[in-house]
């Protein structure tokens, strides 16, 4: 078993507020991977089971939705936006001067593990571009030097 | 029943159908009105994604997906206008965007609903000079489908049969957008006793069976209506004929019998026609205990000359007859004739037994144990007893499922009869006991009737000829009455028996 | 770190800028929950009549009677009803939903109690996009509060309503916004839009009567009911009104969130309200509703922001997401995102809308490098056309749409792409 007592302890009173079981498969995904970092092939058997659903269909789930991962991943995941608006305001620009700074492009990991850099579609703060979204914070209003800072700040 | 119009001829049709089910139903679809589709399958449930079969309805502004509008009374339906003729040459464009159009090679080419559809309701090729998705071409699914990624159109027909009609569902759709694509769970495989029917029921050739997968283009084959003898449930097939050659056996839709189904031991039971093992000569034992190879005639000459000596020697009573489950009503009408005349009561019905399921798959592994038990043939068990308790001199045994171990479990209890005729398809230990052997004919290769686990009377014909002589059982049977005298065994065997087997 | 204030507020936004409003306390000494105490002590039908009167528009973006809506919900079903709040805003150029939820959720929740009481709803499922974390965890605190003050629970203020309220974050797909790839997703399952019919009203989440609400909506319906129909048409159009939140991004100077009675107009909102074009540049387009609205030109920005004037523009109103572009902006690059956008998302049931989105992208990027040809642009509007109104949800609409708009409007920019075989213009954003 990979999925923690606590862990699963969560998931059920998860389940436990839906008229039906499966409900609770989405925050249960979101705990797991707060536990593990991502949804490896073997835990997706194992929701399979709590949800008695067949590993399939936990892995049909896990690939629809961005924000679940099936391989490991860097400690931080970090991304911009580049959607039109950010893009206006130089979102991209400071994706390619991130990049660089990293030494890795969108989509990859640092060689430390500590970053996974990505970009990402409209996040909801068009008015504060550009930003970043470091695992579940956003950082509004940015330039490449406070960027930096926040992204050389991460353990 | 609500009456509709479609393209101006009025229908009444079954209340609460879908504008394509109630089609479907009239037997019109694709037959009279053609509303192509890709997503819908008469035995899965409505998907409505593939949007090819829009149709326009009077009174509603968009046009509506035939395969989920259900009909209504009045309602008045085209299938032909321009807009419909546009939106349908919107989606087949759409769909060769990504696909490969690699026809010459692919394997479904001939009857692939891609090419037929672009050909009849689009352009042959999209407005692309954008290179394809490139996917996976042949991915493994698993011990019988291999997978072309590529020149999937992700209609979910197969993702829906796994989980609707086997109900094990192997397969899902993995990503999204113009990323998705169909995959099994890591390190699973489609493994199910029905998986080869995705293959059918694939559009495209993005779902092959191993099996079939090049080894012949589709339209050299001739498709010749059939019964699936795998087990009582007599599926509906066509057996797919090229060379005088059974290449495959697909399933033939009969609401009543098998939907659109067949199980994968039916389907590869084709293999049995022309199997090495088949029995291909007439044998009959010689003097010095060996058999050898005769002319059928002498063969059936031999046969009839030890039954008529043991006749003679101890009465017609000791000789039992062994039906065969795997007749046809006809084949089994002979037998039971033949043993009133000479006369005697013992006989008896072996029917070979394994494992059934819920879906179509019968515990009686053989298609015609209904229609022999209708004839009066009754299990065999009595009658092994008879044999164990030496009640019994000769034998005339119709295929071989007398050795199961349900009953004789094997040849020991024959070894001291004086007379073994055995006439059968397929070789097997009787070889040992048997002093005249003569071929039968596979179901494949005869004229006749099987009767089902239902009752349901089906028809054969006659899809090849065997490559050796070998008669239909009954026609021996006739020939074999005849050379004894027996009467009602005096006319022309294969004129006017019902068991008359050649091909036109 | 929640949102900055708005620069305009009125009754939606009064308060949000006084940090204890997040709070029951807070949100009740400013006559928080009073709307509510009123509803319950009227019938649910009155209730819904009154919502009707006001001419609430669902602010989701379809724009949708809420009172209408509310009365599909089956009256007398003993089957359980539940309502479901859509914060999962994902639409590109959207950011109004979060300020509600990060500085008003009491109001939301407040309006969720009405509505439940409305239409009989047992549960309410309130649906956040998963990067919203904080305001998911805001809203978690005040539904929290709420229940241990008794507003909510077995006997919501004292009355014998049970009402509970689940809040569930989804996970990063925008096509969980449309209302019934939100209710599959809610399900635990992949977010892809069902067939309609059946509509919410019969078959929603999990199979029961459900009716879907956006955030914004609910929050206006406490106002309504505290202070009447006729106040509330007091603001906006005939025909569409009440305020709104616009967000106004892109090259503006102050870019930020705006409410302002429907109707007001477009150059009013970029001009005034948020400071006009920086470095004294010239606008050149502006997209007004989200990004699945189509643009509008530079010499259409008259247009008051209602629907039923923005749709005489060929646009729509959407979300009240306005994106300004100025004359440095090439309108292939912004169509080289937007299509990329509506490819990345589709859900990919639909042919032409898996398909179509992949092949507008690819013929838009290949105009973008100058490698395409005027029959490119052809075939950009043939295939959008040959998307819409077709398929199982609107997404393919919203993405055939605005490259329409692109070409209407802008068809010179991708034909100097083709003639010059490059992108023409130098100081454009970045792709
Ligand atoms: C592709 C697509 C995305 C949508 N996204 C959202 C969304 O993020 N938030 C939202 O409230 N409504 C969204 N909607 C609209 C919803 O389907 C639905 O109409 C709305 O939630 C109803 O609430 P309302 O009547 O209060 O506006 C979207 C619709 C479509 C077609
Ligand atoms: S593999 Fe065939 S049946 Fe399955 S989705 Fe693709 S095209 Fe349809
Ligand atoms: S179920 Fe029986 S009859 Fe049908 S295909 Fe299988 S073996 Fe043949
Ligand atoms: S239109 Fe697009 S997003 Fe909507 S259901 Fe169809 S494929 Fe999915
Ligand atoms: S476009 Fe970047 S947050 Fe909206
Ligand atoms: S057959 Fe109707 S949508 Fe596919």
């Amino acid at each position: 078993m990979v999925i923690s007592e606590d862990t699963r302890a969560a998931i059920d009173s998860e389940c436990a507020k839906y008229p039906q079981k499966r409900g609770g498969l989405l925050p249960a995904m979101h705990l797991v991977q707060k536990q593990l970092g991502h949804i490896a092939p073997e835990t997706a058997v194992e929701l399979a089971e709590i949800f008695d659903i067949r590993p399939v269909e936990v892995m049909e789930v896990l690939t629809f939705y961005n924000m679940f991962f099936s391989a490991p991943r860097g400690r931080h995941n970090v991304y911009v936006c580049t959607n039109l608006p950010c893009a206006l305001r130089g979102s991209r620009t400071l994706l390619a001067q991130i990049e660089s700074h990293l030494g890795i492009a969108a989509g990859e990991t640092t060689e430390d593990g500590r970053i996974s850099l990505g970009h990402e579609e409209c996040l909801g703060a068009c008015a504060y571009a550009p930003m970043l979204r470091v695992d579940e914070t956003y950082h509004e209003n940015l330039d490449l030097e406070k960027a930096n800072q926040i992204l050389d700040g991460l353990e | 029943m609500p009456t509709i119009t479609v393209d101006g001829v009025q229908y009444e049709v079954e209340e609460g159908r879908t504008i394509l089910q109630a089609l479907d139903d009239l037997g019109l679809l694709m037959n009279g009105v053609d509303v192509p589709h890709y997503c819908w399958h008469p035995k899965l449930s409505i998907d409505g994604s593939c949007r090819l079969c829009q149709v326009e309805v009077e009174g509603m502004p968009k046009l509506q997906i035939a395969c989920d509008t259900r009909v209504s009374d009045g309602m008045v339906i085209h299938t032909t206008t321009d807009r419909v003729k546009s939106a349908r040459e919107g989606v087949m464009e759409l769909l060769l965007v990504n696909h490969p159009l690699d026809c010459p090679i692919c394997d479904q080419a001939g009857e692939c609903k891609l090419q037929d559809y672009a050909y009849e309701y689009g352009a042959l090729q999209a407005r692309t000079v954008e290179p394809r998705r490139a996917l996976k071409k042949k991915v493994d699914l698993g011990p019988t489908i291999v997978f072309d990624q590529e020149r999937c159109i992700l209609c979910r027909r197969c993702t829906r049969f796994c989980s609707e009609i086997p109900a094990t569902g192997e397969l899902g759709i993995f990503a999204r957008g113009d990323h998705s694509v169909i995959e099994t769970f890591p390190g699973m495989e489609l493994d199910n006793p029905y998986s080869m029917n995705v293959a059918d029921i694939c559009p495209v050739g993005a779902l092959t069976t191993k099996d079939f997968r090049f080894k012949i283009r589709v339209w050299f084959l001739e498709d010749v209506p059939g019964i699936c003898t795998g087990c009582s449930n007599g599926c509906n097939i066509f057996l797919g004929v090229a060379n005088n050659k059974v290449q495959r056996y697909v399933p033939r839709r009969n609401d009543s019998v098998n939907d659109t189904w067949i199980c994968d031991a039916g389907r590869m039971s084709y293999q049995e026609i022309d199997s090495p093992s088949r029995v291909k000569a007439s044998l009959v034992r010689g003097e010095d205990g060996v058999l050898e190879a005769r002319p059928y005639a002498a063969a059936v000459e031999a046969a009839a000359a030890r039954l008529r000596r043991l006749v003679e020697s101890k009465g017609p009573g000791v000789i039992a007859g062994v039906a065969s489950a795997h007749l046809t009503n006809e084949d089994l009408a002979v037998l039971k004739r033949f043993l009133e005349a000479l006369p005697t009561e013992s006989a008896g019905l072996p029917v070979p037994r394994g494992e059934a399921d819920a879906l179509l798959v019968k515990e009686e592994k053989a298609a015609n144990a209904a229609g022999a038990r209708a004839l009066g043939f009754e299990d065999a068990a009595p009658l092994v007893e008879r044999i164990r308790g030496g009640g019994v001199d000769g034998i005339v045994m119709l295929g071989h499922d007398l050795l199961d171990p349900a009953y004789l479990g094997g040849i020991e209890a024959l070894q001291k009869l004086d007379t073994v005729i055995w006439i059968d398809t397929h070789q097997s230990d009787l070889r040992h006991v048997a002093h005249v052997v003569l071929p039968g004919r596979h179901a494949a290769e005869k004229r006749g009737t099987l009767t089902n686990h239902a009752g349901r009377v089906q028809h054969l014909q006659p899809a090849v000829e065997p490559t050796f002589e070998a008669h239909a059982e009954g026609e021996t049977l006739e020939r074999i009455g005849r050379a004894l005298g027996l009467t009602g065994f005096g006319g022309d065997p294969a004129a006017g028996s019902p068991t008359a087997s050649s091909r036109k | 770190m929640g949102l900055k204030v708005p620069y305009v507020t009125s009754y939606l936004t009064e308060h949000c800028a006084e940090d204890d409003y997040v709070s029951l306390a807070g949100y009740e000494a400013k006559g928080g929950y009073r709307a509510a105490k009123k509803a319950l002590g009227m019938a649910p039908q009155e209730v819904i009549n009154l919502v009707k009167e006001s001419g609430l528009q669902g602010r989701g973006g379809a724009g949708f009677s809420t009172g209408m809506k509310w009365s599909f919900m089956p009256q007398d079903s003993d089957r359980p009803k539940y309502l479901v709040c859509n914060a999962d805003e994902s639409e590109p150029g959207s950011f109004k939903d979060r300020l509600l939820l990060e500085r008003t959720p009491h109001k939301m929740l407040e309006g969720i109690l009405i509505a439940a009481w409305a239409t009989g709803a047992e549960k309410t499922f309130i649906y956040v996009r998963g990067e919203y974390a904080f305001p998911a965890d805001v809203v978690q605190r005040a539904i929290d509060e709420a229940y241990e003050k008794g507003i909510l629970g077995p006997r919501c203020m004292g009355k014998s309503f049970a009402h509970d309220v689940v809040l569930m974050r989804g996970a990063g797909a925008y096509i969980c916004g449309e209302e019934t790839g939100l209710l599959e997703s809610l399900e635990g399952k992949k977010g892809q839009p069902r067939k309609k019919p059946p509509f919410p009203a019969q078959y929603g989440a999990f199979g029961m009567p459900s009716t879907v609400n956006n955030v914004e909506t609910f929050c206006h319906v406490p106002h309504i009911v505290d202070q009447g129909a006729d106040w509330f048409r007091g603001f906006g159009t005939e025909k569409s009104p009440g305020t709104t939140l616009f967000g106004v991004s892109g090259h503006v100077v102050r870019p930020g969130l705006y409410e302002l009675p429907l109707g007001t107009p477009l150059d009013e909102i970029i001009f005034e309200h948020a400071g006009g074009i920086p470095g004294g540049r010239k606008v050149k387009g502006v997209i007004p509703g989200g990004m699945s609205m189509p643009v509008l030109p530079a010499g259409q920005l008259d247009v008051p922001m209602a629907n039923e004037y923005l749709r005489e523009r060929q646009s729509m109103l959407g979300t009240g997401g306005i994106m300004v572009m100025d004359e440095t902006t090439c309108m292939v690059r912004a169509s080289c995102i937007i299509t990329y956008f509506f490819r990345d998302e589709s859900c990919g049931q639909c042919t032409q809308c898996r398909e179509g989105t992949g092949w507008l992208n690819k013929i838009v990027n290949r105009l973008e490098r100058g490698a395409g040809s005027e029959k490119d642009i052809d075939i950009l509007v043939d295939v959008a056309g040959k998307m819409e109104g077709q398929t199982i949800c609107a997404f393919a609409d919203a993405a055939a749409w605005p490259v329409q708009g692109m070409i209407r409007h802008f068809r010179g920019d991708f034909e100097e792409h083709v003639r010059q075989q490059k992108c023409p213009f130098s100081g454009s954003f970045e792709l």
